[in-house]
């Protein structure tokens, strides 16, 4: 049972780091939480779906439930809610941001984040959505452990994309920038950095990872209109655990969260799944605001 | 025409509460100028200001003969004007290294690994330190380090607020004798400093700031004698 936590909880977890790194990066860049956060997942999902649709059906890739058409979908997709995420940036939180009000900011995002819900279900209803109909085919990793073929290429998919993420924030000028911005933004204007391009960046960055997020998850459970909404407290969960601003901190956080929704099902009943990451959260913040990875307080 | 003239500066952070009241001043290459002024009187104000971090309400900031007052704080290092502000000055979380190269990426390619060279020349503690974070660094090399991001760009003019802070005795003659060296190299300093007798030393000329106003002006050697000053500062009002 506790192997079956584990890739359970490792899979869902993954997905949750990675829609909690463009939290926590706008929230450390930013300082401000961003609740349409979780949109970006769904309209990822939704995304994805469109298009896949739009290549066809082409053969499922051997044990998978989809084939290459849901692959391209997902880098096009990413591409379309990194757009997304930018311009709800440039026509609604630049604008606020110039006025510097924190908590106008945050109830933007949540009146954004009813927009985004909104217009979901207004254009595709509130029916659940598959991306395919087959059934995934389940494999046995070892005694009592169990996993689709989807999920575990949802999950190297996933870690690849952290990886990534991680390095091009630890390397790339870009990430250093990015880094110095989210540290001291005064300083780094000083140095000679263009706080608006790290800004923009960051909010491309957080959205296609959102988007990879959404798709997997429509891969491995679902699409539905509010699939992102209910990922919005893990995904909070994540980033607060992991310390607000670091990107290693979300993708653990990430982790911790999946693995301990998994493990509350069996041990406390499938109803209190939602409420595991709120008690982390809580906990975390009470215990140690800064975050395992000691970033901004909460 | 000066390296650096500013004239009739007001500038505060909110509109309508000027907190620097019409401050003028002129810097030629190769010069130290001292701000001095009691705690409040608005020298960081003024710093930040010709810097481009505190909004300029009236006046000018000439660099070269080119206004400074539409240039954004980002693109001023590429205008010549470096500037360490007086907290936080290093990228605490990011290593020595890193904090030189994001100094040097300002500049073309090919001129970044000889400034970077350069300024740990100037400052070789810095070299034995290159992988480690700034924020773990002791607090006199952490100012080497502010320094040394804020010159690897070959800025003409260089202002530094408060650089010998919380420095012990010894060390704060270290880094203000940088400074000459630096300025020996062509560039005007601008520094604002607490530690009046060091900082005349080193200094060319001085400006006393007292409540946004310019209360005494002249050559270093002239304010060191100043009795006013010396109320001012030296078992004065500084003092209590
Ligand atoms: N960010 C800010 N917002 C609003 N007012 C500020 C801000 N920073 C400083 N002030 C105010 O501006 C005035 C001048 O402050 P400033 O920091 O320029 O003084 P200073 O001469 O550098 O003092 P010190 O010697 O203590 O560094 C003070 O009254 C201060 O309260
Ligand atoms: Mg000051």
């Amino acid at each position: 049972m506790i192997g079956q936590i584990l890739i359970d909880g490792i899979t869902s977890g993954a997905m949750i780091g990675l829609g909690a790194i463009g939290l926590t990066l706008t929230c450390g860049l930013l300082r401000f939480a961003n609740f349409a956060q979780g949109e970006f997942a769904t309209w990822g999902a939704y995304f994805a779906l469109l298009i896949a649709g739009a290549l066809g059906g082409a053969a499922p890739l051997g044990p998978l439930t989809f084939g290459w058409p849901l692959l391209a979908a997902l880098l096009i997709s990413m591409g379309l809610t990194a757009l997304l995420a930018w311009s709800l940036d440039a026509v609604l939180f630049r604008r606020l941001r110039r006025h510097g009000n924190a908590i106008v900011l945050v109830i933007a995002s949540f009146g954004a984040s009813l927009a985004l819900r909104s217009a979901v279900e207004f254009l595709f209803g509130p029916e659940p959505y598959y991306y395919s109909r087959d059934i995934a085919m389940t494999l046995r990793l070892a005694p009592g452990m169990r996993a689709t073929a989807d999920q575990l290429v949802v999950l190297a998919l996933a870690l690849v994309l952290m990886l990534a993420m991680h390095l091009l924030l630890a390397r790339t000028p870009l990430g250093r920038a990015m880094r110095a911005v989210s540290e001291n933004p005064d300083l780094a204007r000083l140095a000679g950095i263009d706080a608006a391009r790290v800004v923009r960046a960051t909010w491309l960055l957080g959205g296609a990872l959102a988007a990879a997020a959404g798709v997997f998850l429509g891969v491995t459970v679902q699409v539905r209109p509010a699939m992102g909404f209910e990922l919005l407290l893990p995904l909070f969960a994540a980033a607060i655990l992991g310390g607000i601003g670091s990107v290693p901190g979300a993708m653990v956080g990430g982790l911790v969260i999946g693995i301990a929704e998994a493990a509350a099902v069996p041990l406390a009943g499938a109803q209190y799944r939602a409420a595991v990451a709120f008690v982390v959260m809580l906990a975390m913040l009470l215990v140690r605001p800064r975050g395992l990875f000691g970033g901004r307080a909460a | 025409m000066s390296l650096l003239e500013v004239r009739d500066l007001v500038a505060g952070y909110e509109p309508g509460l000027p907190i620097v009241r019409g401050v003028g001043f002129a810097l030629d290459a190769g010069e130290i100028l001292v701000l001095l002024g009691p705690n409040g009187a608005g020298k960081s104000t003024l710093a930040r200001a010709v810097a481009g971090l505190v909004p300029v309400a009236e006046g000018t900031v000439m660099l070269g003969g080119g206004s400074l007052l539409a240039v954004p704080a980002h693109r001023r290092i590429g205008a010549g004007l470096g500037f360490v502000p007086q907290s936080g000055n290093v990228f605490a979380a990011l290593t020595v290294a890193e904090n030189l190269a994001i100094a040097a990426a300002v500049l073309p390619r090919a001129a970044r690994a000889g400034r970077i060279a350069a300024a740990l020349a100037l400052f070789p503690d810095l070299a034995a330190a290159r992988g480690r974070a700034a924020g773990l660094l002791s607090g006199g090399q952490r100012q080497m380090l502010a320094i040394a991001r804020a010159l690897i760009p070959a800025p003409r003019v260089m202002a530094l607020d408060e650089p010998s802070a919380g420095l012990a005795p010894k060390l704060v003659g270290t880094v203000l004798a940088k400074l000459r060296e630096i300025a020996a190299g062509g560039v005007a300093v601008l520094l604002v400093e607490q530690n009046v007798r060091a900082a005349l030393a080193v200094a060319d000329r001085a400006m006393v700031l007292v409540e946004g106003r310019v209360a005494h002006a002249g050559t270093a050697a002239a304010l060191r004698d100043d009795p006013r000053v010396a109320a001012l500062y030296l078992g004065g009002v500084r003092a209590a």
